[in-house]
């Protein structure tokens, strides 16, 4: 399964059995920035194929009433699909990593270039940065689990950019340094 | 008319290997402005903070406080507008918390009675009221800093400026370091930070300094590309 959002739904899932419309609304404050619904009908297909893949299911006696509102939970399979998938999403992330560093490394010849993308990159890094939440460690949501989710997503953002940062300066005294070198004669 | 403005400013250190802290570095600062400079060390992220602050003097460039030229100020007190946050609490400056914010305020001709209303209510603005009667060396690393900016604010700055506020801070009291920064800055105070760490600082600029030169501004537009001449 590739789809982000079939994922992130799944997730949602897990963090509590919920109905297609409510599950819509949910998906749009949780990932709001991250992921984007096409609309919510596309819940009830993606609840369908994570029905069909045996990772959810409906929870049996909510399919009542004048306007049944069934509702999923998670089955053990969809959790462990969803934590190998977690695993997975980490190590694609490295490799992305890795993937940028290399290739910004054919500018090895023309460092000016290098420099500008640099210089781009590390403009990104710092939007990013003064768009980053601050939260007390008590603050970040309505409900618990939204709390913690918002805290650990503030937290990524800036333990992965306290990261980041160092490398932008290492990668611009880099090309620098070859700048300089070609400048000579 | 921004409130702080440098243009063009260098500054090196040391004759006979030069080495250079600033480099042609520019930026304006507006009221109630948060501005947070990310570098490594020896980038010169302190040495921007000591020259915004008008302790120190950039070897070329201007910097303007409130339109005014900061260096022709000729001998006008630091406090009067720019409040530099120290963290260090040297034993001559008094026994408690409360005394250290104290002295500055009785050197500036401020009755006792006044100085001491005016350093408990900065200790309360700032969420450490408790931490009056207590010796510096009782202050964990988050009512430090607490108390330094507390410091610094009896002299009602407009501008702030405060070196790696959270460096040393456990991860937890942090959130309430920047909240009360960010909190100063909605009440007005420009606040110019340097740190080590990550600059993340909801509603703030970000900048970052490396080797003395100021990044982060606009970025200039990508560079015509020329034919590229490689051998087969």
């Amino acid at each position: 399964m590739q789809s982000a959002v079939h994922w992130a739904l799944l997730g949602l899932v897990i963090e509590r059995p919920s109905y297609g419309y409510e599950l819509a609304q949910r998906f749009e404050h949780a990932y709001a920035g991250m992921l984007q619904l096409s609309g919510v009908s596309y819940v009830y297909t993606a609840l369908d194929t994570l029905q069909y893949r045996s990772m959810i299911e409906e929870i049996p006696g909510t399919r009542t009433g004048r306007q049944p509102k069934p509702r999923y939970r998670a089955t053990s399979e969809g959790v462990r699909s969803y934590q190998e998938r977690l695993i997975a999403q980490m190590h694609e992330d490295l490799r992305r990593s890795r993937l940028f560093a290399r290739q910004l490394a054919a500018f090895a010849q023309e460092p000016e270039m290098a420099l500008d993308v640099i210089e781009r990159y590390g403009q990104a890094c710092l939007e990013e940065a003064g768009e980053t939440p601050v939260l007390a460690s008590a603050d970040g949501g309505a409900s618990p689990a939204s709390g913690l989710a918002s805290r650990l997503v503030s937290e990524e953002r800036r333990l992965a950019l306290e990261a980041r940062l160092p490398w932008i300066d290492y990668a611009r005294r880099e090309f620098k340094a070859l700048a300089a070198g070609r400048m000579q004669p | 008319m921004s409130l702080l403005q440098l243009e063009h400013v260098s500054k090196c250190y040391g004759r006979v290997s030069e080495r250079v802290a600033l480099r042609d570095v520019s930026l304006r600062m507006e009221p109630g402005e948060m501005v947070v400079v990310w570098g490594m060390r020896r980038s010169g992220r302190s040495t921007l903070l000591r020259i915004a602050s008008g302790v120190e003097t950039p070897d070329a460039g201007v910097v303007r406080f409130e339109g005014r030229d900061l260096y022709a100020r000729h001998g006008e007190r630091l406090g009067d507008g720019i409040g530099y946050c120290r963290r260090t609490f040297a034993s001559s400056e008094g026994q408690l918390v409360l005394d250290h914010l104290i002295i500055g305020l009785l050197a500036r001709g401020l009755a006792l009675p006044q100085a001491a209303g005016r350093a408990r209510a900065a200790l309360e603005r700032v969420g450490i009221g408790y931490c009056a009667a207590l010796r510096p060396a009782q202050l964990d690393c988050a009512e430090a800093v607490r108390a330094a900016i507390a410091r610094a604010l009896t002299f009602a700055p407009k501008l702030l400026l405060i070196d790696e506020p959270t460096i040393g801070v456990d991860l937890l009291a942090r959130d309430g370091i920047l909240t009360l920064l960010r909190s100063l800055a909605q009440e007005g105070i420009a606040i110019l930070a340097s740190t080590g760490e990550s600059p993340s600082l909801s509603g703030g600029r970000a900048l970052m300094l490396s080797e003395g030169e100021l990044h982060g501004g606009r970025p200039r537009e990508l560079a015509t590309v020329v034919p590229l001449r490689r051998s087969a």
